[in-house]
């Protein structure tokens, strides 16, 4: 009974790991230009399968090596899509940013799909992925324990960056009062561009873990991409700490959905809890309530 | 200023002539003489005319972000489809009885989930929206009554190109009426200033419901009308993809525009069709392509022309009688 309570533990802790990795994205890109980014979910996607290619295409690419790159490609993809289509909309009408954003989501997949194909795929094995025998029974692969610890190191990282560097500094200025911080000098080009690549990178990340968990396949980001959207939104949008307790939270109730009630019905619960928090607490665990101005 | 032009395309003649048209159409595709392709592409356009701008009224008149259309166009659509396939009626009952049942549930599900979705507004409306739209679809999935994944087959056929005209022009002319009652002013308020407009004394919560219950009600209407044309329906016909299908051409068109929404509804259909033919004649591998172009044309739009073709603007047969004075000069 205990050895499965733990176990458990240990499968929503991973999947609470690449949901955090992709809430992350969206809570940073919302916190700055409050944009509802539908296309981050895809940009998930493309970084699983940019690491996917990379593995297939260079053989005997270190695991080391592929996941930064991998991170670093996805980057210079986020912040070519936020140049291209989202620049130029920042003083819009807030729905046309959001149309816009769907029709890039809408753009990526099928891109994928016409490049690689529609089925799903597995990126072959690259962590170790021995069997570990913990106390009582309990079991682990290796895999799954290197999957958790490397994100919550990147996010340990995210943190530091956001809280204690200068640039970090800026983009909670920008998230803060965007028309102030342009009075004081700061690039908010090169701000918002910065938070673009940060967030694309660690969905990269995200997407490459859960090839190696899961599968990949060219229509997984509107899935993924809601279940994170809702973490983000349970925990606060905006709030970094937020959408980490957001995604672990979330990735909880799904894990004992599927282990105790049944699989067809975690979408639904997953966002029955989304609408039920909204009511409790409007603006997710960590957020702040907006003033409404007069 | 001064006297409206004399002009003959006023809206109950165009009505006339769109029933008129149908009518023709269907009898000439039924004798084989109208290529039924082109008769079902023409029904699709009548159907997702009045799911745009049924969709209009929340969007784009009252200016809320509300994303779960393809959901009450689901509840509409099985239970139309239950009462047709379920109930003994006689065929001359069902239809009416049908459309009447899925636009009946999808209006009272929308009221209620506009109970709980009008106590947020702004984005977190649009996040709720959606989430009811999955809710119901992962709903019906797990209803093996309704087929679960499967869905609803062989339900009795009792649409064709007539009805959805018919529906259309009712459609709009409630529309049409409504965004010039009362209410109309109403919503429009509440899109230039909610709180200025609470201070005027309208109940918000309760008018935005109401224009939302409405919306959700025709969305139904289409549904009815879906499920007794192609005469099966899975839960994915209503996800995420189609609500998404119907947001493009609700923007595409133009927001706060009923003209808008046909003209959008009509562009976006007749240019996938084209680019799937044209496509499909250079090489059948680059039908495909057009999954490509078609979010592309979005996005190009967007960077454009934010407001859509026609946003906030209004053909002249479409206006109320005494706005026309006034004119309009799309």
């Amino acid at each position: 009974m205990i050895e499965t309570a733990i176990q458990q533990i240990f499968n929503a802790a991973q999947l609470g790991a690449v949901y955090a990795l992709i809430a992350l994205g969206y809570t940073m890109v919302y916190g700055t230009i409050r944009l509802i980014n539908f296309a981050h979910g895809d940009i998930f996607m493309l970084g699983g399968f940019i690491g996917f290619l990379l593995v297939t295409l260079i053989p005997g690419l270190p695991v080391a090596v592929m996941i930064p790159l991998a991170m670093l490609l996805t980057a210079m993809v986020g912040v070519l899509i936020e140049r291209a289509a989202y620049r130029k909309l920042r003083g819009a009408q807030r729905m046309s940013l959001v149309i816009t954003a769907l029709g890039v989501g809408i753009f990526l997949e099928n891109l994928v799909r016409i490049l690689v194909g529609p089925q799903a795929r597995q990126i072959p094995a690259q962590l170790p992925n021995k069997v570990l025998k913990l106390a009582n029974g309990v079991v682990i692969t290796e895999d799954k324990l290197l999957i958790i610890v490397i994100s919550l190191l990147l996010m340990v990282i995210l943190w530091i960056f956001v809280n204690k560097t200068l640039i970090g500094t800026a983009m909670r200025a920008v998230a803060d009062n965007r028309d102030a911080v342009q009075l004081m000098g700061i690039n908010l080009n090169l701000i918002i561009a910065t938070t673009f690549a940060v967030g694309s990178a660690l969905a990269a990340a995200g997407g490459i873990f859960f090839g190696q968990a899961y599968s990949i396949d060219p229509y997984m980001g509107i899935d993924l991409g809601w279940k994170a959207f809702i973490a983000a939104v349970i925990g606060g949008i905006g709030s970094i700490e937020g959408a980490v307790i957001g995604s672990f939270l979330l990735a909880g109730v799904e894990v004992v959905t599927v282990a105790y009630l049944s699989s067809n019905l975690k979408n639904g619960i997953a966002f029955g809890l989304l609408i039920i928090l909204l009511l409790i607490r409007p603006n997710g665990i960590m957020g702040r309530a907006e003033l409404k101005k007069v | 200023m001064g006297e409206p032009r004399k002009t003959h395309v006023t809206f109950r003649n165009v009505a006339v002539a769109t029933l008129i048209v149908a009518a023709l159409v269907q009898l000439l595709g039924n004798a084989g003489l109208f290529n039924n392709y082109y008769l079902h592409i023409l029904a699709i356009i009548g159907m997702n005319i009045i799911l745009v701008a049924s969709l209009n009224l929340v969007n784009g008149y009252m200016g809320e972000f509300a994303l779960g259309h393809a959901g009450f166009m689901a509840v509409g659509a099985y239970a139309a489809a239950l009462i047709a396939l379920k109930l003994p009626l006689p065929a001359l009952a069902r239809l009416p009885l049908s459309l009447a049942g899925g636009v009946l549930a999808a209006g009272l599900v929308g009221y209620l989930v506009g109970l709980v979705t009008f106590k947020t507004v702004g984005d977190y409306l649009a996040i709720i929206t959606l989430g009811f739209n999955m809710i119901i679809v992962n709903a019906i999935q797990n209803i093996d009554y309704l087929g679960g994944p499967r869905g609803l087959t062989a339900i009795p056929k009792g649409t064709n190109l007539v009805t959805v005209a018919v529906c259309t022009v009712l459609t709009y002319w409630i529309l049409r009426n409504l965004v010039d009652s009362i209410y109309g002013r109403m919503w429009l308020s509440i899109r230039e200033n909610a709180i200025a407009g609470e201070l005027m004394g309208i109940d918000v919560n309760r008018v935005k419901n109401l224009a939302f219950t409405i919306a959700a009600a025709f969305a139904g209407l289409a549904g009815g009308l879906y499920a007794q044309y192609q005469q099966f329906i899975t839960p994915k016909s209503f996800d995420y993809l189609k609500t998404t299908d119907i947001l493009v051409m609700l923007y595409l068109g133009g927001m706060g525009s009923l003209s808008g929404s046909i003209l959008g509804v009509v562009f976006y259909t007749l240019l996938m069709e084209l680019l799937r033919n044209i496509l499909g004649i250079v090489a059948p591998q680059l039908a495909d392509m057009r999954m490509l172009l078609s979010p592309l044309i979005l996005v190009l739009i967007m960077l454009t022309r934010q407001y859509g073709l026609m946003g906030n603007r209004e053909w002249r047969w479409l206006l109320p009688d005494e706005k026309k004075a006034e004119g309009s000069d799309a």
